[in-house]
């Protein structure tokens, strides 16, 4: 096994990488080297499917099936071999598909990769004695730690963007741009490309194509659901039975709530879930009463306490306990060993356990948060905000974005937050904004001061929101008065990172720690050419974005 | 006086420990509930092993005391100074809550198989636990009767379900306190009460090795709960079930084998009856026979699961050691009997 795509990944004797029989993050030896093989044969998959595309012959069953595929080996998504194995066997199917589709259609056979004419072995063991060809270190000795980590970061973005395009597909949202941008992603890399600035202008290529999934994806929950409006979420529960909805997927919780209508059962968000409390079709719901909880981090503890069943729709999962295994099920991509799967859509076991569950025997005193601050609401209040910034009641703009996580680093987001002077204001998005959201961060302008814009999954709409502002102020992004503090933890934030990075966004502040995967010298270059700085103190930061923005 | 609980995932725990309180009550006085049953040092769940540190051992059965140095349990075993302490056991196996005591109606009482009865019980809705029958497979409760003051601990053998139900295979012990009152006079209707679930006997489900699974008598039940959950999962590991009597009156029907293979197509089975009549197709001998004879024809060392008494244990370990099974690949659940 070795694993770093993530941020809490082991630092073993300065080495960085989970590289022993299990993750940091509860995933084991077996399950990494089977993702590491199915991420080897969706290469080849991609190879073929450029091909194909070419000739006008597009699979869209096989486009699906590797954004399903990738989706599954994101952090804290799926760590049960069982499902790996059975993916591995249906790629080499696939394959087979696709490859006597080229075939048949007079294609160029020729050149391609190890990977397309790879054969899984039948059994465990015989995967595992694979499982070397398929490791992110592979070629290591040959091409170096810049190239093995130029690589890993087109690989991991290439997840991210997959995660947002499964999203958008599950909501009827689909572009054959994205499927071909995603296939030829994986056909460069199943090239073993080692030419630095190659690589780099693919990175940046994916950066272009996340922008577009992130676009359609923000079109398939808006359109599916209506553009988020500002929203007061109770955050302390209310007498009733109870479902918990965890993840980041809007079409797994209508579902859920159209499941459980009319049926004495409140169903509460927890983590990523949060915004869909904004969206007004999903907010007409009477019984989606509230959000339970914090970021993903800390669910053993919530979800142990929490009196009904938890459904998981997507990342984050982490190890279920005894205390609630019985009552948390996995959907779409998630899934754990000895965990129940909702297939189908099928919610009648999650809707017995609630029944059979005591629920919550009386409410607590009510608690509010509010949400919705997507990009048609900010932008609705965009002549508030212009005039606030040229009056000097608004000096600067502090988007705090990302993901949450375990390590205690991830105070600084407490502390940037609390410590941003208050003619500063506050947008976040993502789970990382639980490190505040329920301080009392005021008013500035008339407008409050902290504006909740959704999920990691909204980038889109701050993008959006940033770039009109620019053009109200008739300058660009860079030139405003507006510095992004992004916490990365997964693979979704690479996405997002190489998106910012090919739109030219600049001075974005990395934290809490740097992906492994980069080497000093590709952070260098990260440093030198798009500007992105590491993070240092809270107050250090502030301090400095404020100077540059006087200077 | 402190005490460090590290966990054989590594993971550390300090709880606080007053002078002349035991490590058991210190840690459950700080919310942490690790496997532990008896709590008068008899039944050897809460064994574990003192790394650093001086300690006293209080009264107890010597015989519950885990081999090698620092051999403690945890229940007996008061610190007289800051100890560390190794467990056994993963994190996830330690409860944060407090372990649940419900009332629940007898709802079947029949004779399965010689001197074996199946015990079905029917939780009763519980302001804080709900209906559901919450357990993972391997568990076990605590029953008891209060009228007789007497408690015993038995595997379940079903699945974990909303319903409220358990079930039980239960030998009949001659003279036994509460088995007696179970073939006398206990009858549909009754009611008793059930502490749990408990245990640590659950299957690693992350590990990628072939299993066995190995039954001695009413042993039988917590194997058929993990192969009851390995089918309804459509679990694909390699398993192997043996099944193991004095006798072959002491099995239960093949029905319950034939229920199995159906859900599992992969379980191969060998039942192994030590004393079996003329006319016996399975195999001869005791059970830790079989496992010899099992592994000595495979090629990959299996993780191994047993629950059956405390010979049969024994013998089954001498057999795992004997043929290299690496410790940390044998699951074990004693009988009480």
């Amino acid at each position: 096994m070795f694993c770093f795509q993530c941020e809490q990944t082991a630092h073993v004797n300065g080495q960085a990488g989970c590289a022993s029989t299990k993750g940091v993050c509860g995933k084991d030896e077996t399950t990494a080297d089977l993702q590491d093989l199915l991420i080897y044969q969706l290469k080849g998959i991609g190879q073929l499917s450029e091909r194909l595309r070419a000739l006008g012959k597009p699979d869209q069953a096989a486009d699906s099936f590797t954004l399903y595929a990738l989706f599954t080996t994101l952090t804290n998504v799926n760590f049960n071999r069982a499902v790996f194995t059975g993916l591995i066997a249906e790629a080499a199917r696939i394959r087979d598909r696709l490859r006597d589709a080229l075939a048949a259609a007079g294609g160029d056979v020729s050149g391609l990769s190890a990977a397309v004419s790879f054969q899984p072995a039948t059994d465990l063991p015989g995967l595992l004695a694979q499982a070397n060809i398929a490791s992110v270190r592979a070629g290591l000795d040959l091409v170096g730690e810049d190239v093995i980590g130029l690589r890993a970061l087109i690989l991991y973005g290439l997840k991210g963007v997959a995660a947002y395009a499964h999203h958008a597909e599950v909501l009827g949202e689909a572009r054959d741009e994205i499927y071909a941008g995603v296939a030829h992603a994986l056909a460069f890399l199943a090239t073993d490309p080692d030419d630095i600035n190659a690589l780099l202008a693919e990175a940046l290529a994916l950066g272009r194509l996340n922008f577009t999934v992130m676009e359609v994806l923000d079109a398939a929950n808006t359109g599916r659901f209506g553009a988020p409006v500002p929203t007061q979420v109770l955050t302390t529960p209310v007498a009733g039975k109870a479902i918990l909805v965890s993840g980041h997927d809007l079409r797994d919780l209508h579902n859920i709530l159209e499941a459980t209508k009319d049926k004495g059962i409140n169903v509460y968000t927890h983590g990523e879930m949060l915004p869909a409390h904004g969206y007004p079709k999903l907010h007409a719901y009477p019984h989606l009463v509230g959000n339970y909880g914090t970021a993903w981090q800390n669910q053993q503890q919530e979800f142990a306490a929490f009196p009904g069943p938890i459904v998981m729709t997507s990342n984050c999962l982490i190890e279920p306990q005894p205390a609630y295994r019985n009552r948390i099920f996995t959907a779409g991509p998630v899934g754990w060993p000895g965990i129940r799967h909702i297939q189908n859509d099928d919610y009648a076991q999650v809707i017995q356990a609630a029944q059979a569950m005591p629920g919550f025997a009386e409410a607590a005193p009510a608690k509010t948060i509010q949400v919705g601050f997507a990009r048609e609401t900010v932008l609705g209040a965009a002549e508030t905000v212009i005039n606030a910034v040229k009056s000097g009641d608004i000096r600067h703009f502090f988007l705090i974005g990302g993901c949450d996580g375990a390590a205690p680093g991830r105070n600084y987001y407490t502390d940037f937050a609390d410590h941003a002077p208050k003619d500063t204001m506050l947008l976040t998005l993502g789970c990382g904004k639980y490190r505040f959201n329920m301080h009392d961060h005021g008013e500035v302008a008339g407008l409050p001061r902290l504006l909740d814009v959704g999920q990691c999954n909204d980038t889109y709409s701050a993008i959006q929101i940033a770039t009109a502002l620019a053009n109200a102020f008739g300058c660009g992004v860079n030139d405003l008065p507006l510095t992004l503090v992004v916490s990365w933890f997964e693979q979704k934030a690479a996405a997002v990172l190489l998106t910012l990075l090919a739109l030219g966004v600049r001075n974005v502040r990395l934290g809490p720690s740097l992906p492994a995967f980069l080497t000093p010298t590709l952070l260098n270059v990260l440093v030198e050419k798009f500007g992105v700085q590491p993070i240092t103190t809270a107050e250090a930061d502030i301090q400095a974005a404020l100077t540059r923005q006087a200077a | 006086m402190n005490v460090t609980l590290i966990t054989n995932d590594a993971v550390r725990l300090d709880v606080a420990c007053a002078e002349g309180q035991n490590i058991m009550a210190a840690a459950e006085a700080a919310g942490l509930y690790p496997p532990a049953m008896c709590h008068e040092g008899s039944c050897g769940l809460c064994a574990a092993h003192v790394l650093e540190g001086s300690y006293e051992m209080g009264p107890h059965n010597p015989q519950a005391i885990p081999t090698g140095p620092g051999g403690v349990l945890l229940c007996r075993c008061q610190p007289q100074g800051d100890v560390t302490v190794a467990l056994p056991y993963a994190d996830a196996q330690i409860s944060r809550q407090q372990i649940p005591e419900r009332e629940a109606v007898i709802t079947g009482l029949k004779e399965v198989a010689a001197g074996t009865v199946a015990l079905s019980l029917l939780l009763k809705s519980d302001p804080v636990m709900g209906q559901g029958a919450e357990f993972v497979p391997g568990q076990y409760m605590e029953l008891s009767v209060p009228s007789l003051g007497v408690k015993r601990a038995y595997s379940l053998a079903n699945l974990p379900n909303w319903e409220g139900h358990l079930e039980f295979l239960i030998r009949l012990v001659p003279g036994g306190a509460f088995t007696g009152w179970l073939s006398a006079r206990a009858k549909v209707g009754d009611e008793l009460m059930v502490r749990g679930p408990l245990g640590s006997f659950v299957l690693d489900e992350a590990s990628p090795r072939p299993r066995v699974l190995v039954a001695g008598g009413c042993g039988m039940a917590p194997i058929l709960s993990m192969l009851r959950h390995m089918g309804e999962f459509q679990d694909s590991t390699p398993v192997h079930l043996i099944y193991a009597a004095n006798r072959e009156q002491e099995l239960l029907p093949d029905s319950e084998l034939e229920t199995l293979r159906a859900a599992l197509p992969q379980l191969g089975v060998t039942l192994a009856v030590w004393h079996p009549q003329p006319g016996w197709f399975g195999f001869t001998g005791t059970a830790a026979d079989a496992l010899e004879a099992y592994l000595i024809g495979t090629a990959l060392v299996p993780d191994i699961y047993v629950c059956g008494p405390p010979r049969m244990l024994e013998s089954i370990e001498a057999v795992a050691l004997d043929k290299a099974v690496p410790e940390t690949q044998l699951y074990a659940e004693r009988l009480p009997h």
